[in-house]
Parts: C-alpha cells; structure tokens; sequence
C-alpha cells in the first residue's frame, strides 16, 4: 500500500524533477559543457585563432609539446607550490581572525564587514594597488614600511622582478584578498557551535587550548574542508593577479597554469595549444579534488 | 500574499527580459543603414593618449560636417588587448569600415583575407607624398593595404649638462652615432658621477610590445634580425646567431652593472635622475617641459653594422565589410592633407606621415629638434618589424626572451628557446601561405 | 578590551590598500606613486576632485553603470531561479539519473571561464550573438557552483513541512515556491552576492564578445585609462572606487542574511 504511492510518487517525481532541472541543465550543458568538449576536441588539432588554413589533427603532439615546454612545466610547479602555501596560511588565518571575532563583545559585526571588504574589490583592482605596494625603490610602501621597522638596514628590492621575491608577493595579495571570505564562513559555524559544550569542558577544569583541539576543531571539520577544498579549487586558477602584476615573470618564476593557457591562446594566437593546457588543469584540479573526497571519507571512517 | 509575491516577481522577470531581446543590442554595425540620407561608416581607433584621442575626434567631425554624403562614427578600443579585441571581432565578421591597427599586425588581417587594396582608392600624387618607410610597412606583394598619417621615431634623449660633465662626444647624426663599446663606457662615466648608479631609462615600466619595438633594432645593429627576411621561414640562425647573443649579452650587463633605472614612476628622466632615455617619440613634449633647454635626440648605438632603429605606427585600413571603399578612402585622404597631419602630430609628437608635412613641421623640419627622427625613416635606417602573419608569435616570443635576459637568465638559451618556438609556429601554419587574391 | 586593542590594530594593517586607493583617488597623478611609501599616502596635503571629473569627462560612466547593474541582475535574478529549482530536485526529489546529473554538476564547478572561453566564443558567434547584452547574460544563469550551494542547503532543511504538503496532496512546485523558498532566505541571500560579486568584475570576457560603449560593462571602462604609460593612477582609482561602491552598498546591505547562508552551506561541507 505505501509501496504503489512511492512508485507512483517516484514517476511523477521523475518527470518533475527533469521540469525542475531543465533551465539549469541547458545552460550548463551548452555553455560549459559542450564548450569544454570543443577544448577537448581542440586541443588534438592545430588550431590557431583567425586562420584560414583548414583544420588539421595532430594527435597528442600539442600535450607533448606543453610537457616538454618549461615554461609550462614551472606553471605546474608554481600552481602546486602556490596552493601548498596559500591553503593552510590562508585557512589559518582565517581561523584566527574568525576566533578573535567570535567573542560577545559590541561592535563584532563592524570587524566582520571591515575584514570581508578586499573580498568585494574586484582582483584586477586589487592587483593595481599591490602593484604600488610593492613598488621598488625607497618610495614603495612596503619597502619603506620594512626600511621604518628595520630602521634603516633593509635595501629596497624590487618585489615583482625578483624571482624569489615575486610569488610570495602575488601569494600576500591572494591572501589579503581571499582571507575575508574563509573568515565569514569559519566565524558563522563558530558561531553557531553549542555553548553547553564548553561550559561542561570549563566545569571539568580543561584550558583555552584544550577547549580548542578537542571541542572546537572536530566541530568544525565540516566548514573546514568546505574551504579547504574550495581554496585549493581557485589557487589552481590563479591568473588575474599575475597578467596584471608579474606577466608570469621574472623567468618563470610566477607563471601559472591558467595564466600560460590564456597567453597561449590570445598572445600567441594558438588556440589549440591552450586549449590542451586546460585540459591538462581540468584533470589535475578533479584528481585532487577526487583525492581530498576520499582522504576525508578514510578519515571520517576510521574516527 | 503569494499572489503578490509572484506578480512582483513577474513584473521583475519582465523588465528584465524586455531589454535583452529588444533591440538592445550594441551599436549594430550601421554599414548599409542610411541615416537621412547619408551613408554611415564604422571606424575603431585605439584609446591613446588624451591629447590624441581628442584630436581624432575632432577630425572625424570635421569630416562628418564637410561630407554632404558620409557620416563616421567612431569607436574607441581599449589599447591594451587591442589586437586581441580586433581578432575576435574579425572571427565573428564584425570588423568596422574603417579600422585602426598597429603597423606589424597588417600581415595578419591581411592573411585571413580582411583588408582591401588601396591603390586604386588612393591618389597617386598622396602615395608619392607619403614617408618611405609608411609604403614599407603597409605593402605586402604588389599592394598597399595601409596607410598612417604618422610614423614612430626611437631614439636616445640625453641631458646635454650631463653628458658635458663627462666630457664625450655627442653623435651629430646617424653615420657617427656611439659604438656599443663606447655607449657602455659613456654609461659607466655617468654611473660614476651617479648617486644611484642609475644612469639609464629603458622604459622597462611598460608592458608588451614596447620591449620588441625598442630592442629589436639592436639585433639589427649587429647583423641579426628577428627572422630571416628572405623567406620569413625560420628565426633559427638570426635570431639565436653568435652576433645576437653578444649584442644582448652585452644588453645584460648594462643590467648587471646597475646601469638600468626601473622607473616605476616613469620619472627617472624628467626628475633627472637618469642623464639617458632609450623610447620613442611620444615622450617628446613631456621631456621637453622637464628640461627645456638642455634635451637632445641622439641616435641609438651602433653595435657594429650601423645604428637601427624601429618604425611603425598606427595605420589605417579598409575592411572587406566596407560598402563603400571610395566613401571610406575619402576619409583616410582627408587625414593625410597635410594640416590633419600636422594636427595629430602635434598632439602626439609623432614623424609626420607625409613629406610635405615633415616640411611644414617645426619639430622635424631639417632645422627642427626632431629632425633625427624624420632622417632615420626617410633614410632607410629604420626597419620595419617583420611583415609576416606569424608576428604575433614572433613578438610574444622576444619578449620572453627579453624578460628572461633582464632577470640575468642565459641569453643564448632564451634566444635558442625563442628562435625554435617561432619556427615551430611557422611550420604548424605551414609557413602562412598567402592564397593569391585581390 | 585587548580583543579590540589586537583586532584594530590588525584591521588598520589589513586595510592600507584600501586606504591608498581611496586617497590616491583624490590625488593628482603624479602624485600618487611618489608618494606610495609616506604616510601622505593616506592623508593627502591636497584633496583636488579632477581625478572624479576625468572619469566622467572621458567616459560615459552612466552608461556604464547602468549595463553593469542591468547585466549582473538579470544574471543573479535568473540565476536565483534556473540554479535553486536544479538545486532542489537533487536534494529532495528521487527520480532516475539523480546520482549522475549531481556528480556532473559537481564536476563541472572545477571548470572556470578562462579554460572555455574559446570554445563558448566560436559557439556565441555562431548564434549571431556578438555585441549584444544576451551573450554577457545567457551563457552565466546557470552555474554549478550555485546548484551546490543549493543542494547542501536544501539537504539541511527539515523534511517534516514538505513531507506534510506532499502528504495533503500538494504538487512539488508549490511546496518549492510556498514552504521552501520562504525558509531559505539566508541560501538565497548567499548566492545572491556570491553571483553578483563574480559577474560585477568580469573582464574577459565582454572584452572578447563586444566591442560597443553601450553595452560594455564597468572593467572595460577602465581599460581605457590603460594606455601607454605614464599611467594615471589617480584616474584609475577614482575609477575604481566608483566601482566598488555599489557592491559595498549591496553587501552592507544583505550582510547578515549573507553570513547565515554561507555559513550554513558551508557546514554541510
């Protein structure tokens, strides 16, 4: 009797849920996925943007090419290293920032706004202002901020130019740029953890830090690997702030994936070329994405 | 309540939707609409300088009033990207009438079969009038596809107190302009007076193409080049030969040696900090108001086949889109009478594009301060960057490599990696072939 | 009292960009970089307005304005309907295919625009649609992020009042518009900005699909100030705040429905 309602209820459910679905699912599927399959398609052939030569096929020789090329090979370098440091930096500071916030004092709300606002600013903004930051010589702000604390013994470097100089640079705007919104995620689930819990931990005389690891930290797996997962997501896609402020420059020391797909396909005119290299990104970002899943369902079987 | 709640969302959904799907659409490509009467035309320009944006403007009103028949409308593109923004414009069939683009990219528009021939469009006497090295630039084959009402000039602007304090010989023209050697030991007698050691502006502040238009004429300097000009097949040889690497190595340890002001500011000469500045004409009226009395031009340093330099501008063209090429060609003769010339040289300090405005000119008359810049283009010093469709990979790579060999990288491997990276281009385009078509 | 001592101090640290680009904004040019490493950085000896009066001298700013909030809108107020319908037939609908459609959405988060700008440019052409406001709209309503977003929200809500309507009778799309939409303000108001954030600075692609003033957005307005150097920083920044603002206005605005939203998608992790 409940069994014939369910199966008529999972026909109608069906043709419901397809209804439901259809505006989100034709748009996904014209203007992302079939545009990625024409980048898979693509990246076989040799095309180059404006030609009037007719197609050809080249099998796998552009994935070749782009493995053996340094420039791509110091992109994949940078974008791991690049996310090897800016996830958990930025992720702890976050959590930082989200703790000191989370107390019931007035006026909370105002830190809250005031840190999320470099998140607002648009990147290609944000990367003009760096620029002026970082700027070489005596008269750019952090070199002279570094000549004030030092005082006096710090040689201005010109940030930008400087092979080990550069990405940490780009890494500190990323993070000046991103931290805010790790933090409004982090500081809401903060919020709403039950306070009876820590008033039991404080009766049983347990400190600060052990309240921390045992109670907060395990609470908060969930937001954690939410962010986590999506920091690592956009690291990999980490372009707007080089094009503006390093150009991939100085010898490849800021050069990423996306940033060598969009030069490959715009400056060079070689579309095809591109297109294999964020097939390349494509396939990296969903193996790790894949691999953090299964990292996290080991975890949370074995605990 | 939810009946609210849904018409108010309906009414939103259709103010929306309204606008999208009525007709507004972009300034729809007005080629063949006849607006009372006379024939609209579509022209993009790059968004320069103001002075020059402004001066355009003027022009192409002055031309809507004289015309009865034409009217222009002008469009301007961002500089940055502009290439980029023309390419997907072409893709989609969407090119202007009339159309603005930067000199070396000509070989590209006119591979993929976009510009029309404008011999037949334009008088004799004007093509005969106009600079040597504008006819260089905008004929491929047997035909002239562009015309510019102004070329570049690149040279060396120096302080003239500066140099006497070390006391060298200043260059009087072309044929007794500085040896490499003798450049690199001029800059280090400035170093040497030099709070900073900083004596030299390379414009390393700007982006892109500046890098190819200004240090390329060095390869040439020394018998290299970018590509070979026979056949424009390989780089392979020129690019990465032996005169090359030294000419750049040589670059580098200007570098090395701290001779080089960043100029973040783009104030190492104006301020005085820098007694040398390596960049082209546009810099003209601002140096001037910096040091009225004591700027010179010099030629660029002759690195052992003779001083080179660069040329190419903005020039014009016409699109196959265009309806009516003898409408548009009247506008682009309009531009090159020689009081139109003056008035955007004026503006932006360029070499005017013709041989009677350099006459009329102040600045590059044979008396005027500029005349450097008008000798080097009307004398076959300055060469064009090269004619081939597979520029933009030529260009994208020099610059690479440039950038590597400011950061101390190893010239000959960045010229090697170059040098194949551009022949591969050229095979996979089976060498650009041109199909023969009118 | 040492919480707001620590937490000044760091939002002062935190906000010297900010603060340079509002400054610089109200400086002349050349001012602007020689001046980036002294603390008149900040409080400039001269506050001159041409920097403002430029903006709107050189470019049509309204016009603008108005195409970026008109695009952005019809996207975020699409996207607010097509995504939180998909969103919701996962979560709470048992059909055929569920478990696919849900693994490609996820999938294709990881793909951003620049991988397939390319391709969706030959597409959009093909479709005739250059230059238009259509192209900047259309192909960014649906957005697999939003559907997660979505879908983890909609997972977190209690059953009890949709179970009750199915029971009495209801059809689903009531129960969407009646009882779920009303309880998830706060997935709503999150994706909202999310959306709106993304779409307000997007460069790329207008610059490759349109080429007329009236209907580029804000980004490429900017870019006209970008030609060859020497830049004009003031111009650029005064630019640039002017961009900012409404987008501070939205957030200010929509703020604690935007913290709750967020917050609890994310915690279904």
């Amino acid at each position: 009797m409940i069994s014939a309602s369910t199966d008529l209820r999972r026909r109608q459910d069906n043709k419901i849920a397809w209804f439901f679905c259809l505006p989100a699912l034709i748009g996904l599927t014209f203007f992302i996925f079939f545009p990625f399959i024409l980048a898979v398609f693509l990246s076989f052939t040799n095309l180059r943007l404006g030609s009037p030569l007719p197609l050809e096929f080249m099998g796998l020789s552009q994935y070749s090419r782009i493995f053996t090329d340094t420039a791509f090979l110091h992109a994949l370098k940078n974008n791991t290293v690049f996310a090897l440091i800016v996830v958990p930096l930025q992720t702890c500071l976050a959590l930082l920032l989200a703790l000191l916030i989370n107390q019931p004092l007035r006026g909370m709300f105002i830190f809250r706004t005031l840190f999320f606002m470099p998140v607002i600013f648009p990147l290609s903004l944000v990367a003009v202002v760096w620029i002026l930051i970082f700027a070489p010589g005596p008269q750019g702000t952090l070199n002279s901020l570094l000549e004030l604390i030092t005082l006096g013994s710090w040689e201005p470097r010109d940030f930008l130019h400087d092979p080990h100089l550069a990405l940490p640079a780009i890494t500190i705007t990323s993070i000046w740029q991103g931290v805010g919104f790790q933090m409004v995620i982090l500081l809401a689930a903060l919020q709403s953890l039950p306070t009876e819990l820590y008033e039991a931990a404080k009766v049983d005389g347990a400190c600060r830090s052990q309240q921390f690891f045992h109670i907060t930290l395990p609470l908060l797996k969930n937001p954690l690997i939410f962010v986590i997962l999506v920091t690592t997501i956009l690291a990999f896609r980490l372009f707007d702030q080089v094009q503006i402020m390093t150009r991939g420059g100085p010898n490849y020391a800021t050069t990423t994936v996306m940033y060598e797909a969009v030069s490959a396909a715009f400056g060079s005119q070689q579309v095809a070329r591109g297109a294999a290299m964020t097939v390349v990104f494509f396939i990296i970002v969903l193996a790790l994405t894949l691999l953090q899943r299964y990292i996290v369902r080991q975890e949370g079987a074995s605990s | 309540m939810q009946k609210t709640l849904r018409t108010f969302i309906t009414i939103f959904f259709l103010f929306f939707l309204l606008p999208s799907f009525t007709g507004c659409k972009g300034q729809q490509d007005v080629k063949n609409d006849s607006l009372g009467g006379k024939i609209q035309l579509e022209v993009w320009a790059h968004a320069g300088q103001e002075k020059e944006r402004k001066v355009l403007e003027q022009q192409v009103a002055r031309y809507n009033q004289k015309s009865s028949t034409a009217e222009l409308h002008l469009t301007f593109i961002p500089e940055r990207n502009y290439n980029s923004q023309v390419q997907a414009a072409a893709i989609a069939g969407d090119l202007p009438d009339i159309l603005e683009f930067d000199g070396p990219y000509l070989y590209n528009y006119i591979w993929q079969n976009h510009l029309l021939p404008l011999e037949g469009l334009l008088s004799q006497s004007l093509i005969a009038d106009l600079l040597p090295s504008i006819i260089d630039q905008g004929t491929h084959g047997s035909h002239l596809y562009s015309v510019g009402s102004f070329d570049s000039g690149l040279g060396l602007y120096a302080r003239k107190d500066m140099l006497s304090a070390i006391n060298v010989r200043v260059p009087q023209s072309v044929s007794d302009a500085w040896s490499a050697d003798e450049f690199k030991d001029i800059l280090r007698k400035l170093a040497e007076e030099d709070e900073d050691g900083a004596v030299l502006d390379l414009k390393l502040n700007y982006g892109g193409e500046w890098f190819t238009y200004g240090f390329s004429p060095i390869l040439q300097s020394t018998g290299a080049d970018l590509i070979d000009r026979e056949d424009y097949q390989h780089s392979t040889g020129i690019l990465n030969s032996p005169e090359a690497v030294a000419a750049l190595q040589n670059l580098q340890s200007w570098f090395q040696a701290g001779f080089i002001d960043p100029n973040l500011d783009d104030a190492a000469f104006t301020t005085g900090r820098v007694a040398l500045s390596w960049v082209g004409h546009w810099e003209y009226s601002r140096y001037k108001k910096a040091c009225p009395d004591n700027l010179i031009l010099l030629p660029l340093p002759d690195f052992g086949e003779g001083s080179r330099t660069g040329q190419g501008s903005w020039n014009w063209g016409i699109t196959r889109n265009c309806k009516y090429p003898d409408k548009a060609s009247s506008f682009l003769t309009f531009l090159l009478s020689t009081p139109e010339v003056l008035a955007i040289c004026k503006a932006n300090s360029s070499v005017p594009g013709t041989k009677n405005a350099v006459a009329q000119s102040e600045l590059f008359n044979e008396n005027g301060p500029l005349r450097l810049f008008a000798a080097q283009l009307l004398g076959g010093v300055s060469i064009p960057r090269p004619k081939t469709p597979a520029y933009p990979v030529i260009t994208t790579e020099f610059q690479k490599a440039f950038q590597q060999i400011r950061n101390n990288g190893d010239v000959q491997e960045a010229l090697d990696k170059a040098a194949s990276n551009i022949d591969q281009d050229i095979r996979d385009n089976h060498g650009y072939p041109f199909r023969n078509f009118q | 009292m040492s919480v707001y001592l620590a937490l000044g101090c760091l939002t002062l640290i935190f906000l010297v960009p900010v603060g340079m680009m509002i400054s610089g904004s109200f400086k002349p040019d050349s001012l602007v970089l020689q001046e980036a490493g002294q603390l008149t950085s900040f409080f400039p000896d001269e506050i001159v307005l041409t920097n403002y009066q430029d903006v709107f001298a050189r470019v049509d700013f309204a016009q603008y304005i108005f195409n970026s909030i008109y695009i952005t809108g019809t996207i975020v107020l699409f996207g607010l309907f097509a995504n939180s319908l998909a969103g919701y037939a996962l979560s709470r609908l048992h059909w055929h295919g569920r478990k696919l459609i849900l693994a490609g959405v996820i999938a294709l988060i990881i793909i951003p625009l620049e991988a397939i700008a390319v391709p969706l440019f030959y597409e959009v052409t093909l479709f005739g649609w250059r230059n238009t406001y259509l192209v900047q709209i259309v192909p960014f309503i649906a957005n697999a992020f939003s559907i997660y977003l979505f879908y983890t929200f909609f997972l977190g809500l209690p059953r009890e009042l949709e179970e009750a309507a199915r029971i009495d009778g209801a059809k689903p799309l009531r129960i969407f518009t009646c009882i779920v939409v009303p309880n998830a303000k706060p997935v709503f108001a999150a994706v909202a900005i999310l959306t709106f954030l993304t779409q307000w600075g997007s460069f790329l692609w207008p610059l490759m699909v349109t080429h007329s003033e009236n209907v580029r957005p804000l980004p490429l307005g900017i870019a006209l100030f970008y030609t060859l150097p020497p830049l004009q920083w003031g111009d650029i920044f005064a630019f640039g705040v002017m961009m900012v603002l409404p987008v501070l206005v939205v957030f200010l605005v929509f703020q604690r429905w935007f913290v709750q939203g967020v917050a609890s998608t994310g915690m279904k992790g």
